[in-house]
Protein backbone atom coordinates (compact mmCIF):
# COMPACT_ATOMS: atom_id res chain seq x y z
CA UNK A 1 0.00 0.00 0.00
CA UNK A 2 2.48 2.65 -1.11
CA UNK A 3 -0.16 5.41 -1.11
CA UNK A 4 -0.80 4.84 2.59
CA UNK A 5 2.91 4.80 3.39
CA UNK A 6 3.44 7.97 1.39
CA UNK A 7 0.63 9.66 3.31
CA UNK A 8 2.11 8.56 6.65
CA UNK A 9 -0.85 6.32 7.49
CA UNK A 10 -0.27 3.10 9.40
CA UNK A 11 -2.38 0.12 8.33
CA UNK A 12 -3.33 -2.77 10.59
CA UNK A 13 -5.52 -5.72 9.66
CA UNK A 14 -6.88 -8.10 12.28
CA UNK A 15 -8.55 -11.48 11.93
CA UNK A 16 -9.26 -14.55 14.06
CA UNK A 17 -6.62 -16.58 12.21
CA UNK A 18 -3.59 -18.05 13.96
CA UNK A 19 -0.40 -16.01 13.60
CA UNK A 20 1.22 -18.67 11.43
CA UNK A 21 -1.72 -18.62 9.01
CA UNK A 22 -1.47 -14.83 8.75
CA UNK A 23 2.27 -15.09 8.22
CA UNK A 24 1.75 -17.49 5.31
CA UNK A 25 -0.84 -15.08 3.93
CA UNK A 26 1.54 -12.15 4.33
CA UNK A 27 4.38 -13.96 2.61
CA UNK A 28 2.19 -15.25 -0.23
CA UNK A 29 0.81 -11.84 -1.09
CA UNK A 30 3.78 -9.63 -0.25
CA UNK A 31 1.84 -7.70 2.39
CA UNK A 32 3.84 -4.92 4.01
CA UNK A 33 1.36 -3.67 6.62
CA UNK A 34 0.88 -5.22 10.06
CA UNK A 35 -1.33 -8.29 10.39
CA UNK A 36 -2.78 -8.96 13.83
CA UNK A 37 -3.82 -12.36 15.13
CA UNK A 38 -6.83 -12.68 17.45
CA UNK A 39 -7.44 -16.45 17.52
CA UNK A 40 -9.70 -16.34 20.60
CA UNK A 41 -11.58 -13.36 19.14
CA UNK A 42 -10.79 -11.46 22.34
CA UNK A 43 -10.26 -8.15 20.55
CA UNK A 44 -13.24 -8.76 18.29
CA UNK A 45 -15.44 -9.37 21.36
CA UNK A 46 -14.02 -6.34 23.17
CA UNK A 47 -15.00 -4.19 20.20
CA UNK A 48 -18.50 -5.71 20.31
CA UNK A 49 -18.37 -6.80 16.67
CA UNK A 50 -18.36 -10.59 17.06
CA UNK A 51 -20.76 -12.05 14.50
CA UNK A 52 -23.22 -13.60 16.92
CA UNK A 53 -25.44 -14.88 14.14
CA UNK A 54 -22.97 -17.74 13.85
CA UNK A 55 -23.61 -20.62 16.18
CA UNK A 56 -20.69 -21.27 18.54
CA UNK A 57 -20.69 -24.90 17.38
CA UNK A 58 -20.45 -23.85 13.74
CA UNK A 59 -16.77 -24.56 13.14
CA UNK A 60 -14.64 -22.95 11.95
CA UNK A 61 -16.71 -19.87 11.20
CA UNK A 62 -17.52 -19.00 14.80
CA UNK A 63 -15.37 -16.13 16.05
CA UNK A 64 -15.34 -13.91 12.99
CA UNK A 65 -16.26 -10.23 13.25
CA UNK A 66 -18.70 -8.22 11.26
CA UNK A 67 -15.98 -7.04 8.90
CA UNK A 68 -15.26 -3.35 8.79
CA UNK A 69 -12.66 -0.66 9.20
CA UNK A 70 -11.92 2.22 11.55
CA UNK A 71 -9.95 5.30 10.58
CA UNK A 72 -8.11 6.92 13.48
CA UNK A 73 -6.42 10.33 13.55
CA UNK A 74 -3.01 11.13 15.02
CA UNK A 75 -4.58 11.68 18.47
CA UNK A 76 -6.15 8.21 18.46
CA UNK A 77 -9.72 9.37 17.85
CA UNK A 78 -11.94 7.43 15.46
CA UNK A 79 -12.86 9.77 12.62
CA UNK A 80 -14.61 7.36 10.26
CA UNK A 81 -15.81 3.80 10.22
CA UNK A 82 -16.88 1.57 7.38
CA UNK A 83 -19.26 -1.35 7.86
CA UNK A 84 -21.82 -2.84 5.48
CA UNK A 85 -24.62 -5.24 6.34
CA UNK A 86 -23.64 -7.31 3.33
CA UNK A 87 -20.49 -9.00 4.55
CA UNK A 88 -19.27 -9.28 0.96
CA UNK A 89 -18.75 -5.52 0.74
CA UNK A 90 -15.48 -3.93 1.87
CA UNK A 91 -14.39 -0.32 1.88
CA UNK A 92 -11.99 0.23 -0.98
CA UNK A 93 -8.50 1.62 -0.47
CA UNK A 94 -9.47 4.94 -2.04
CA UNK A 95 -12.34 5.32 0.43
CA UNK A 96 -10.04 4.62 3.38
CA UNK A 97 -7.31 6.89 2.07
CA UNK A 98 -9.77 9.68 1.40
CA UNK A 99 -10.99 9.47 5.00
CA UNK A 100 -7.54 10.59 6.11
CA UNK A 101 -6.28 12.67 3.22
CA UNK A 102 -8.31 14.79 0.84
CA UNK A 103 -7.92 13.08 -2.52
CA UNK A 104 -7.89 15.46 -5.41
CA UNK A 105 -10.03 15.17 -8.49
CA UNK A 106 -6.87 14.49 -10.45
CA UNK A 107 -6.22 11.40 -8.32
CA UNK A 108 -9.37 9.75 -9.61
CA UNK A 109 -8.46 7.36 -12.34
CA UNK A 110 -11.39 7.12 -14.74
CA UNK A 111 -13.04 10.39 -15.73
CA UNK A 112 -15.77 11.08 -18.25
CA UNK A 113 -15.74 13.87 -20.73
CA UNK A 114 -17.06 17.01 -19.15
CA UNK A 115 -19.82 18.77 -21.04
CA UNK A 116 -18.81 22.18 -22.31
CA UNK A 117 -20.34 24.61 -19.87
CA UNK A 118 -22.40 27.53 -21.00
CA UNK A 119 -21.82 30.77 -19.14
CA UNK A 120 -24.03 30.84 -16.08
CA UNK A 121 -24.73 27.09 -16.17
CA UNK A 122 -23.89 24.46 -13.64
CA UNK A 123 -20.74 22.59 -14.66
CA UNK A 124 -20.57 18.85 -14.02
CA UNK A 125 -17.62 16.49 -13.91
CA UNK A 126 -17.89 12.81 -13.21
CA UNK A 127 -15.16 10.36 -12.25
CA UNK A 128 -14.58 6.91 -10.84
CA UNK A 129 -12.39 6.99 -7.75
CA UNK A 130 -10.22 3.99 -8.48
CA UNK A 131 -8.49 2.39 -11.43
CA UNK A 132 -10.65 -0.73 -11.62
CA UNK A 133 -13.59 -2.65 -10.21
CA UNK A 134 -13.29 -6.05 -8.63
CA UNK A 135 -15.59 -8.21 -6.54
CA UNK A 136 -16.01 -7.27 -2.86
CA UNK A 137 -14.07 -3.97 -2.99
CA UNK A 138 -16.27 -0.88 -2.89
CA UNK A 139 -15.30 2.21 -4.87
CA UNK A 140 -17.07 5.50 -5.52
CA UNK A 141 -18.58 7.10 -8.57
CA UNK A 142 -17.94 10.80 -7.94
CA UNK A 143 -20.00 13.66 -9.30
CA UNK A 144 -18.87 17.22 -8.82
CA UNK A 145 -21.04 20.23 -9.61
CA UNK A 146 -19.81 23.79 -9.85
CA UNK A 147 -22.83 25.99 -9.19
CA UNK A 148 -22.46 29.61 -10.35
CA UNK A 149 -22.58 32.34 -7.73
CA UNK A 150 -26.11 33.52 -7.07
CA UNK A 151 -27.59 30.17 -8.05
CA UNK A 152 -28.48 27.05 -6.14
CA UNK A 153 -29.62 23.53 -6.99
CA UNK A 154 -32.36 21.79 -5.06
CA UNK A 155 -31.28 19.29 -2.42
CA UNK A 156 -33.43 16.29 -1.56
CA UNK A 157 -36.31 16.48 -0.96
CA UNK A 158 -37.06 19.10 -3.61
CA UNK A 159 -40.24 21.19 -3.50
CA UNK A 160 -43.19 19.69 -5.33
CA UNK A 161 -42.76 19.93 -9.09
CA UNK A 162 -38.99 20.52 -8.87
CA UNK A 163 -36.02 18.17 -9.29
CA UNK A 164 -33.43 17.50 -6.60
CA UNK A 165 -29.85 16.74 -7.53
CA UNK A 166 -29.47 12.99 -7.97
CA UNK A 167 -27.32 10.30 -9.58
CA UNK A 168 -29.27 7.49 -11.22
CA UNK A 169 -27.49 4.43 -12.60
CA UNK A 170 -28.89 2.52 -15.52
CA UNK A 171 -29.91 -0.99 -14.56
CA UNK A 172 -26.78 -3.11 -14.28
CA UNK A 173 -26.90 -6.56 -12.71
CA UNK A 174 -23.13 -6.60 -12.22
CA UNK A 175 -23.20 -3.73 -9.76
CA UNK A 176 -24.53 -3.15 -6.28
CA UNK A 177 -24.94 0.52 -5.40
CA UNK A 178 -25.34 1.87 -1.89
CA UNK A 179 -27.03 5.12 -0.89
CA UNK A 180 -25.83 8.28 -2.60
CA UNK A 181 -23.65 10.31 -0.26
CA UNK A 182 -24.77 13.90 -0.54
CA UNK A 183 -23.18 17.03 0.88
CA UNK A 184 -24.90 18.82 3.73
CA UNK A 185 -27.71 20.98 2.38
CA UNK A 186 -28.44 24.49 3.55
CA UNK A 187 -31.88 26.03 4.11
CA UNK A 188 -32.81 28.72 1.63
CA UNK A 189 -35.68 31.16 1.91
CA UNK A 190 -37.19 32.86 -1.12
CA UNK A 191 -37.16 36.59 -0.58
CA UNK A 192 -40.60 37.08 -2.14
CA UNK A 193 -42.80 34.27 -0.86
CA UNK A 194 -40.81 33.37 2.21
CA UNK A 195 -40.92 29.74 1.10
CA UNK A 196 -38.10 27.68 2.61
CA UNK A 197 -36.39 24.61 1.14
CA UNK A 198 -33.00 22.89 1.10
CA UNK A 199 -30.36 23.74 -1.50
CA UNK A 200 -26.75 23.27 -2.44
CA UNK A 201 -24.53 26.15 -3.50
CA UNK A 202 -20.95 26.58 -4.68
CA UNK A 203 -18.88 23.45 -5.33
CA UNK A 204 -20.49 20.21 -4.25
CA UNK A 205 -19.51 16.55 -4.48
CA UNK A 206 -21.77 13.50 -4.46
CA UNK A 207 -20.49 9.94 -4.11
CA UNK A 208 -22.21 6.72 -5.08
CA UNK A 209 -20.51 3.66 -3.53
CA UNK A 210 -20.40 0.74 -5.95
CA UNK A 211 -19.37 -2.89 -5.64
CA UNK A 212 -19.21 -5.57 -8.31
CA UNK A 213 -21.12 -8.66 -7.35
CA UNK A 214 -19.55 -11.16 -9.72
CA UNK A 215 -17.63 -11.21 -12.95
CA UNK A 216 -18.04 -14.02 -15.43
CA UNK A 217 -15.24 -12.44 -17.42
CA UNK A 218 -12.89 -9.52 -17.05
CA UNK A 219 -14.32 -7.35 -19.80
CA UNK A 220 -14.39 -3.65 -18.91
CA UNK A 221 -17.68 -2.61 -17.38
CA UNK A 222 -19.83 0.07 -18.96
CA UNK A 223 -21.05 2.33 -16.18
CA UNK A 224 -23.86 4.53 -17.41
CA UNK A 225 -26.66 6.63 -16.07
CA UNK A 226 -27.65 10.22 -15.59
CA UNK A 227 -27.09 13.07 -13.20
CA UNK A 228 -30.05 15.37 -12.74
CA UNK A 229 -30.42 18.75 -11.11
CA UNK A 230 -32.39 21.94 -11.35
CA UNK A 231 -30.71 25.27 -10.78
CA UNK A 232 -32.43 28.47 -9.77
CA UNK A 233 -31.71 31.94 -8.54
CA UNK A 234 -34.09 33.85 -6.30
CA UNK A 235 -36.36 34.72 -9.18
CA UNK A 236 -36.18 32.11 -11.89
CA UNK A 237 -35.64 28.36 -12.12
CA UNK A 238 -33.97 26.82 -15.15
CA UNK A 239 -35.45 23.74 -16.72
CA UNK A 240 -34.30 20.50 -15.05
CA UNK A 241 -31.10 19.06 -16.55
CA UNK A 242 -30.54 15.34 -17.10
CA UNK A 243 -26.92 14.81 -18.11
CA UNK A 244 -26.06 11.34 -19.40
CA UNK A 245 -22.71 9.74 -18.60
CA UNK A 246 -20.83 6.65 -19.71
CA UNK A 247 -17.61 5.49 -18.12
CA UNK A 248 -15.67 2.39 -19.06
CA UNK A 249 -14.19 0.83 -15.94
CA UNK A 250 -11.49 -1.87 -16.13
CA UNK A 251 -12.36 -5.06 -14.26
CA UNK A 252 -9.79 -7.10 -12.34
CA UNK A 253 -9.94 -10.66 -11.06
CA UNK A 254 -10.90 -10.99 -7.40
CA UNK A 255 -8.17 -11.82 -4.90
CA UNK A 256 -7.07 -15.45 -4.99
CA UNK A 257 -8.81 -17.66 -2.45
CA UNK A 258 -6.42 -19.69 -0.41
CA UNK A 259 -8.52 -22.84 -0.49
CA UNK A 260 -9.41 -22.90 -4.16
CA UNK A 261 -8.16 -21.85 -7.55
CA UNK A 262 -4.76 -20.24 -7.90
CA UNK A 263 -4.67 -19.46 -4.19
CA UNK A 264 -4.11 -23.12 -3.50
CA UNK A 265 -0.75 -22.81 -5.26
CA UNK A 266 0.12 -19.49 -3.68
CA UNK A 267 -0.68 -20.70 -0.19
CA UNK A 268 -0.03 -24.45 -0.02
CA UNK A 269 -0.56 -24.50 3.77
CA UNK A 270 -4.03 -22.97 3.67
CA UNK A 271 -5.95 -26.25 3.87
CA UNK A 272 -3.82 -27.32 6.83
CA UNK A 273 -4.58 -24.05 8.60
CA UNK A 274 -8.29 -24.49 7.87
CA UNK A 275 -8.34 -28.01 9.27
CA UNK A 276 -6.43 -26.90 12.36
CA UNK A 277 -8.80 -23.99 12.95
CA UNK A 278 -11.78 -26.32 12.69
CA UNK A 279 -10.27 -28.81 15.12
CA UNK A 280 -9.07 -26.21 17.61
CA UNK A 281 -12.50 -24.60 17.81
CA UNK A 282 -14.18 -27.91 18.50
CA UNK A 283 -12.06 -28.55 21.55
CA UNK A 284 -12.22 -26.74 23.85
CA UNK A 285 -15.45 -24.82 23.47
CA UNK A 286 -15.08 -21.05 23.75
CA UNK A 287 -15.20 -19.95 27.39
CA UNK A 288 -17.06 -16.73 26.72
CA UNK A 289 -19.65 -15.97 24.12
CA UNK A 290 -20.14 -12.29 24.66
CA UNK B 1 -26.04 -23.16 21.00
CA UNK B 2 -26.50 -19.72 19.54
CA UNK B 3 -23.98 -17.18 20.67
CA UNK B 4 -25.41 -14.42 22.78
CA UNK B 5 -25.64 -10.87 21.52
CA UNK B 6 -22.67 -8.56 21.03
CA UNK B 7 -21.99 -6.08 23.79
CA UNK B 8 -19.96 -2.90 23.66
CA UNK B 9 -19.86 -0.38 26.49
CA UNK B 10 -22.87 -2.05 28.04
CA UNK B 11 -24.99 -1.79 24.91
CA UNK B 12 -26.27 -5.11 23.66
CA UNK B 13 -27.48 -5.80 20.18
CA UNK B 14 -28.52 -9.01 18.46
CA UNK B 15 -29.37 -8.34 14.82
CA UNK B 16 -31.80 -10.30 12.72
CA UNK B 17 -30.42 -12.75 10.19
CA UNK B 18 -30.69 -12.01 6.49
CA UNK B 19 -31.91 -15.19 4.83
CA UNK B 20 -33.01 -14.11 1.36
CA UNK B 21 -31.33 -16.51 -1.06
CA UNK B 22 -31.65 -17.63 -4.66
CA UNK B 23 -29.91 -20.66 -6.09
CA UNK B 24 -28.09 -19.99 -9.36
CA UNK B 25 -26.06 -22.12 -11.74
CA UNK B 26 -22.84 -20.90 -10.10
CA UNK B 27 -23.83 -20.75 -6.44
CA UNK B 28 -26.17 -18.92 -4.09
CA UNK B 29 -27.13 -15.30 -4.68
CA UNK B 30 -27.99 -13.05 -1.77
CA UNK B 31 -30.43 -10.13 -1.72
CA UNK B 32 -27.90 -7.87 -3.44
CA UNK B 33 -26.97 -10.40 -6.11
CA UNK B 34 -23.62 -11.43 -4.64
CA UNK B 35 -22.98 -15.07 -5.52
CA UNK B 36 -21.04 -17.49 -3.35
CA UNK B 37 -20.79 -21.20 -2.59
CA UNK B 38 -22.59 -20.95 0.76
CA UNK B 39 -26.28 -20.31 1.12
CA UNK B 40 -26.92 -16.79 2.45
CA UNK B 41 -27.90 -16.93 6.10
CA UNK B 42 -25.52 -19.79 6.91
CA UNK B 43 -21.89 -20.17 8.03
CA UNK B 44 -19.62 -17.41 6.74
CA UNK B 45 -22.59 -15.78 4.98
CA UNK B 46 -24.41 -15.05 8.24
CA UNK B 47 -25.25 -11.48 7.29
CA UNK B 48 -27.31 -9.21 9.54
CA UNK B 49 -30.56 -7.69 8.36
CA UNK B 50 -30.86 -4.03 9.25
CA UNK B 51 -28.95 -2.53 12.13
CA UNK B 52 -26.03 -4.50 13.51
CA UNK B 53 -23.18 -3.75 15.94
CA UNK B 54 -20.25 -1.80 14.53
CA UNK B 55 -18.31 -1.19 17.72
CA UNK B 56 -16.92 2.09 19.03
CA UNK B 57 -18.41 5.26 17.66
CA UNK B 58 -16.88 7.92 15.50
CA UNK B 59 -15.53 10.60 17.82
CA UNK B 60 -14.51 8.15 20.54
CA UNK B 61 -10.98 7.05 21.36
CA UNK B 62 -9.82 3.89 19.62
CA UNK B 63 -9.92 1.10 22.23
CA UNK B 64 -6.69 -0.70 22.96
CA UNK B 65 -5.72 -3.75 20.95
CA UNK B 66 -3.48 -6.30 22.63
CA UNK B 67 -2.61 -9.40 20.65
CA UNK B 68 0.14 -10.99 18.54
CA UNK B 69 1.37 -9.91 15.14
CA UNK B 70 1.66 -12.41 12.30
CA UNK B 71 5.33 -12.85 13.16
CA UNK B 72 4.30 -13.67 16.73
CA UNK B 73 5.47 -10.44 18.34
CA UNK B 74 3.50 -8.75 21.13
CA UNK B 75 1.30 -5.91 19.95
CA UNK B 76 -0.11 -3.27 22.31
CA UNK B 77 -1.69 -0.41 20.42
CA UNK B 78 -1.79 2.13 23.21
CA UNK B 79 1.78 1.38 24.28
CA UNK B 80 3.17 2.02 20.83
CA UNK B 81 0.95 4.77 19.46
CA UNK B 82 3.21 7.23 17.74
CA UNK B 83 0.95 10.07 16.72
CA UNK B 84 0.36 8.65 13.27
CA UNK B 85 -3.06 8.37 11.64
CA UNK B 86 -4.04 4.77 11.11
CA UNK B 87 -6.52 2.45 9.48
CA UNK B 88 -7.67 -0.66 11.36
CA UNK B 89 -9.29 -3.34 9.23
CA UNK B 90 -11.23 -6.18 10.84
CA UNK B 91 -11.60 -8.97 8.31
CA UNK B 92 -13.02 -12.46 8.45
CA UNK B 93 -10.13 -14.72 7.53
CA UNK B 94 -6.91 -14.96 5.57
CA UNK B 95 -7.44 -18.70 5.18
CA UNK B 96 -10.86 -19.12 3.58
Amino acid sequence: MPEFEAAGIAVFALSYDEAIALEDFRAAHGITFTLLSDPESAVIRAFGILNTLIDSSDHPWFGIPYPGAYVVDAEGTITHKFFDSNLAVRAGPEQLLRAVTKRSKEAMAVTSQTPTPTAGDVQMTIAFDGDHLTAVVQRDLVVQLEIPEGKHVYAAPAPAGSVAVDVILDNNNALVARSLQRPKATPHTLSGSGEEFLVHQGSIELRLPLTMNAADDLKPLQLSGEVCWQSCDDEVCDLPVRERFLLTIPVAAPPAMALQGPGAEIEPNAMGHFQYMTKRRKDPQPQSEQ
Amino acid sequence: MLASSSTYLGQTMQPDRETQATETSTGWADKDGFIGPYRPGTGPRSDPRGTFPTGPDVGSKMPNIVCKTSDNLDFDLHAQQNGQPAVFIFFRSAVW
